[in-house]
């Protein structure tokens, strides 16, 4: 890894092995209307990796995590300029079908949606529109998801009833396991764990964990202390901007910008 | 600054003066509420035996019952209940979804809003010249239940629109992100979602619609006869109710309360039911 713009020690962003990259970002511009909220933002996320997206609310980490599967297309007056290149395809171009990339790429929100229909239902939901599985493989599809987010053993004997009815923990879990039953390769994860108690945010970090084997996971996060402990890289973003960006483990321990070392030593934000 | 003992006495007095006239107005309003429905009571429940559910409306000085009535009511509600849930389900989800801010959305909601309060003799005489008088030809019960649906309508397609806007975003962008089509998020996520507010708005335009008189007068009009053919004039408690209340003849008068006791017992019933179904949403 070879640091880049140190002599300005104003924007650092460390170089990663592109042959490892799933997904990478390139000089990215979004506006909402008129407001210019992304300028230039380029980052790559690693295969089967853990990216942190860091930063004081209004940075834009949440707007960068909605252009990755393009769930901003949903209003009109959103747009997005400049490449996000999925396996070397250009995923911002016109004539992308978005429902075949948001089955590739899945995504978690901040607070917990269950649907209103049962635990089941609720896992079995996005299959269903991809797949064509009997009886018999839908039930394994489902608990393997479930077993993924390490939520099974809680809701084993209960798959029928609605999944309205669980914790806001379990809940969580409840839409990981959503997310994954569909087989994607990316996680988009939008501050996971801000409407969760210690314990229920302790339980999916745990997960997000043992998901990094097999999915390349983005996560927004407010939570310093999360980043630092699930993911392997971090990019800190201020004012739209992506500041700093690297190994978790050096990020937070020799910050290279100035920024990015107040912020993480709690000086502002 | 010191306390003034003058000041918190004459704000005390002012309360306790306030405090007591919304006691005696609320004791007014109940007290006329009381008076109807101690009326009805009285007037209807002598009335009620085995014949009003058996027999079809009588001519003066003989034996007879409301039965006509009751099943063309119930027939011209439940079709009129199929068109209004039909179309306001529809055009409340497109309020709430597609139209946004647009001008075409504003002006349908606007239009909708007068809808909801135009007075419902004049969507009576629309449909008369409508359907009756040039399509038709005749009264018909199918005119009837439109003119009812035209009622519920603006009912249900406000209900509705409220509902789903109370949806929240993360719901409909969850659906989203899974890759499915929009139409699907609303069909097999939100509507299930808003289905105890929805089905509350369709039970409060019930019973909107199940005491409408004028909108049926020219419409289905009325039927000696037990007739289950939507295409010909149709009895209904209403309009029953209508003229044999003006009628010279006692028994057909005692008939008419009869027939107003069943149309406000089943107003009751249902508003009650809504009230628990809206209560059940709250819980979840």
């Amino acid at each position: 890894m070879n640091e880049v713009a140190l002599d300005s020690f104003d924007v650092s962003v460390a170089r990663v092995d592109k042959a490892q990259v799933k997904l990478d970002v390139q000089e990215l511009d979004f506006y909402y209307g008129k407001t210019h909220s992304l300028k230039g933002v380029s980052i790559p996320f690693s295969e089967k990796k853990v990216t942190a997206l860091i930063g004081p609310s209004g940075c834009g980490k949440s707007t960068l995590l909605r252009t990755l599967n393009r769930m901003y297309a949903l209003y009109p007056g959103q747009r997005a300029t400049g490449r996000i290149m999925l396996d070397g395809e250009d995923i911002l171009r016109p004539g992308v079908n978005l429902s075949m990339l948001r089955a590739r790429i899945g995504m978690v929100f901040q607070k917990p949606t269950p649907f209103p229909m049962s635990i089941f239902d609720n896992v079995a939901f996005g299959v269903k529109l991809y797949e064509n599985l009997s009886k018999a493989e839908m039930a394994d599809r489902v608990e393997e998801s479930l077993r993924r987010a390490a939520l099974w053993d809680e809701v084993k004997d209960q798959l029928n009833s609605s999944g309205l009815g669980l914790s806001g923990g379990q809940q969580q879990r409840l839409c990981v396991a959503r997310g994954i039953a569909v087989k994607p390769e990316i996680l988009l994860l939008d501050e996971p764990t801000s409407a969760l108690d210690p314990i229920s945010s302790a339980k999916l970090e745990e997960t997000v964990t043992q998901l990094k084997a097999d999915y390349t996971i983005v996560i927004v996060t407010h939570n310093l202390g999360q980043a630092a402990r699930v993911s392997d890289f971090t990019g800190f973003m201020y004012l739209g901007e992506l500041v700093e960006f690297g190994e978790t483990a050096s990020m937070f321990t020799r910050p290279v910008t100035k920024r990015a070392s107040d912020y993480i030593t709690g000086r502002f934000g | 600054m010191a306390i003034s003992a003058a000041r918190i006495a004459s704000r005390r007095v002012a309360n306790g003066a306030f405090v007591a006239f919304c006691y005696i107005v609320t004791f007014v309003a109940l007290s006329f509420l009381t008076a109807i429905l101690w009326t009805l009571l009285q007037k209807g429940l002598g009335g009620v035996n085995i014949d009003v559910f058996t027999m079809s409306t009588p001519a003066a000085g003989s034996r007879g019952g409301l039965l006509n009535a009751i099943i063309g009511s119930v027939m011209l509600c439940f079709y009129a209940m199929v068109i209004a849930l039909t179309v306001g389900i529809l055009a409340g989800t497109w309020l709430a979804e597609y139209a946004g801010n647009s001008r075409y959305g504003t002006v349908v909601r606007f239009l909708n809003d007068v809808l909801l309060s135009a007075p419902s003799i004049l969507i009576g005489l629309f449909v008369w010249e409508v359907m009756v008088a040039n399509l038709l030809h005749h009264f018909s019960g199918w005119a009837g239940s439109v003119a009812l649906g035209l009622i519920a309508i603006p009912v249900i397609a406000r209900t509705t629109e409220d509902v789903m806007r109370l949806q929240p975003t993360a719901l409909r962008e969850s659906g989203i992100a899974l890759g499915t089509p929009f139409w699907s998020v609303i069909r097999s996520v939100l509507w299930r979602s808003a289905a105890s507010g929805i089905l509350t708005g369709a039970l409060l335009a019930f019973a909107r619609i199940s005491g409408e008189t004028a909108p049926l007068l020219f419409t289905a009009l009325n039927n000696q006869f037990t007739s289950l053919d939507m295409g010909r004039e149709m009895a209904n408690l209403p309009v029953v109710m209508f003229n044999y209340a003006l009628s010279a003849y006692e028994d057909l008068q005692r008939l008419a309360w009869v027939a107003a006791l069943i149309v406000s017992m089943s107003v009751l019933g249902i508003t009650i039911i809504a009230r628990f179904v809206s209560r059940e949403q709250k819980r979840t």
